[in-house]
């Protein structure tokens, strides 16, 4: 049977059909924007050394992330109800790895700043086990959020074991991206080009991963596919192609590739990438879509699946 | 221990929202706010189409997502099978709207509450007295109106409904209405594949 009324996007009405997410919205995309460019500045930082972008990533992901995660909290003087439950909680999972990343982050780059560790007698050991300990918590929360969203088998969209990784390889980009500004000449020129290659490379790998997370969501579920469609050629496919796809990854590879020993190529290419990523994290929770309790009511009313 | 569940009776079901203004007046929710909805669905081919309505509510479920990520330990189940918010625990995470996959979870706004159900910042004696049960930024959601189920009373959509499309009764006792019903005329969850265990079951 034909169906002959518009049950695809219902909005609050009383019709069958999919709701939008709408729980979560720009505060939260900006809490975890900041935390995976935070982090992912403060990882290739580590691994290049280099104390200013270290100091910057933590800075970031200590302070935006929090900050718009009570924003979005309807009341958000009973935080510390979530906080202090790791056994249950997702949030307080979420910061007790932003807690072990910003505590020994610190301290590490207080160590890199200052000597501290060797002044007061620690060994070797030790203050390599607090930048570990850093490093450990940095690729916790650069996952973090993605499986935090994996976890809702509410939206297809979202329940992709994808998620975690766009967020680590997005996290990396922009850290690797970041870096490349900060330290552009005071990083030698080996370790710049090394930032080069290792932006585009994962660029070229942030493609994949979203087109990976499109077709996952198109083969799990209506919604999922309805999701994957709005992004693709629907409502969403005009931000989706000219942010995402176009400015956030296609450009930025375009800019690195004609002029990677440019500092203004550099920096256009990372606001791209920016602008490209924050448009991702955004149009992820406005495409994510509840199922209609029953997609299909021709013939006998049944309750067949959404598969 | 009793599993206190719902069925709905898709043929009986003629969609006159009397359930809905039941709920809504027993609850006294603001404006926009829903715990149950009925949904009506179009289809057929002219001239042999048809319209079917299907309520909807929380389905109070068994293994229910919402409980599972609430950080605070706001939501949980009492042992009568009701999923119950505690409104001094919530901090309006909205945890528990994104886990639902059938959407039954409202956040509440300030504005809400300000503007009156006419919209004109004035409050009723009506809305003063109700809005008290609530407070602002947390979630909210149905509960089988368990004031009544205390009571010993159906839930106020159930005891409305003129067509007896809503069948309240404990789930575990094979002799209840529901469970009769869910048995003769093939009970069916609402998404099954999301592993919920919902309680509310639809017959047609």
């Amino acid at each position: 049977m034909t169906n002959t009324g518009n049950n695809r996007l219902v909005g609050n009405s009383f019709k069958l059909g999919y709701r939008f997410q709408r729980y979560w919205d720009t505060s939260m995309a900006i809490a975890f924007f900041s935390a995976e460019v935070g982090t992912g500045l403060f990882l290739v930082s580590y691994f290049c050394n280099y104390v200013l972008g270290m100091a910057l990533g933590l800075a970031l992901t200590a302070t935006l992330k929090p900050y718009f995660h009570l924003a979005h909290m309807g009341v958000p003087q009973k935080s510390w109800r979530a906080i202090l439950r790791p056994d249950r909680s997702w949030i307080s999972r979420g910061a007790f790895a932003v807690a072990v990343l910003v505590g020994f982050g610190v301290l590490h780059v207080i160590d890199r700043a200052t000597g501290l560790g060797a002044a007061l007698g620690l060994s070797q050991g030790v203050i390599d086990l607090v930048g570990y300990l850093a490093v450990a918590g940095a690729l916790v929360v650069m996952c973090y959020q993605g499986l935090a969203m994996s976890h809702s088998e509410s939206l297809t969209l979202w329940a992709s074991p994808l998620l975690p990784v766009s967020s680590f390889c997005y996290a990396l980009t922009a850290g690797a991206l970041l870096t490349l500004v900060v330290g552009w000449g005071a990083l030698e020129p080996r370790r710049l080009a090394g930032l080069v290659n290792l932006a585009v490379l994962m660029l070229i790998l942030d493609t994949l991963v979203v087109f990976g997370i499109l077709l996952s969501a198109r083969r799990k579920s209506k919604g999922g596919a309805f999701s994957a469609e709005m992004l693709l050629q629907g409502e969403y496919s005009s931000p989706f192609r000219n942010l995402v796809l176009l400015l956030g990854l296609a450009a930025p590879v375009v800019l690195m590739a004609l002029g990677a020993g440019s500092y203004p190529m550099v920096i256009l290419a990372t606001l791209a990438m920016l602008v490209g990523f924050f448009a991702f994290r955004v149009l992820l929770f406005k495409a994510a879509v509840f199922e209609p309790i029953t997609h299909d009511l021709a013939g006998s009313i049944g309750l067949p699946s959404a598969r | 221990m009793a599993k206190m569940g719902m069925v709905f009776d898709l043929k009986a079901c003629i969609g006159c929202n009397a359930c809905v203004v039941a709920c809504k007046q027993e609850n006294s929710l603001p404006d926009g706010v829903f715990f149950t909805r009925t949904l009506s669905y179009e289809h057929g081919t002219y001239p042999n189409t048809r319209r079917t309505y299907i309520p909807t509510i929380c389905n109070q479920c068994e293994d229910a997502p919402c409980e599972k990520v609430c950080p605070s330990g706001a939501t949980f189940t009492r042992e009568d099978g009701i999923v119950m918010v505690d409104r001094d625990k919530c901090i309006g995470c909205s945890s528990c709207a994104v886990a639902c996959p059938y959407d039954m979870r409202t956040m509440l706004d300030k504005d809400m509450f300000e503007k009156g159900l006419f919209g004109t910042g004035e409050l009723t004696p009506f809305e003063k007295q109700g809005y008290e049960r609530f407070t602002p930024g947390t979630s909210v959601k149905c509960d089988f109106c368990s004031q009544r189920v205390d009571a010993g009373l159906d839930p106020a959509c159930v005891s409305t409904c003129p067509t007896n499309a809503r069948i309240f009764g404990d789930l575990d006792d094979p002799n209840s209405a529901p469970s009769k019903l869910i048995r003769d005329r093939d009970g069916r969850q609402p998404l099954p594949e999301k592993g919920t265990k919902p309680k509310v079951y639809y017959v047609d």
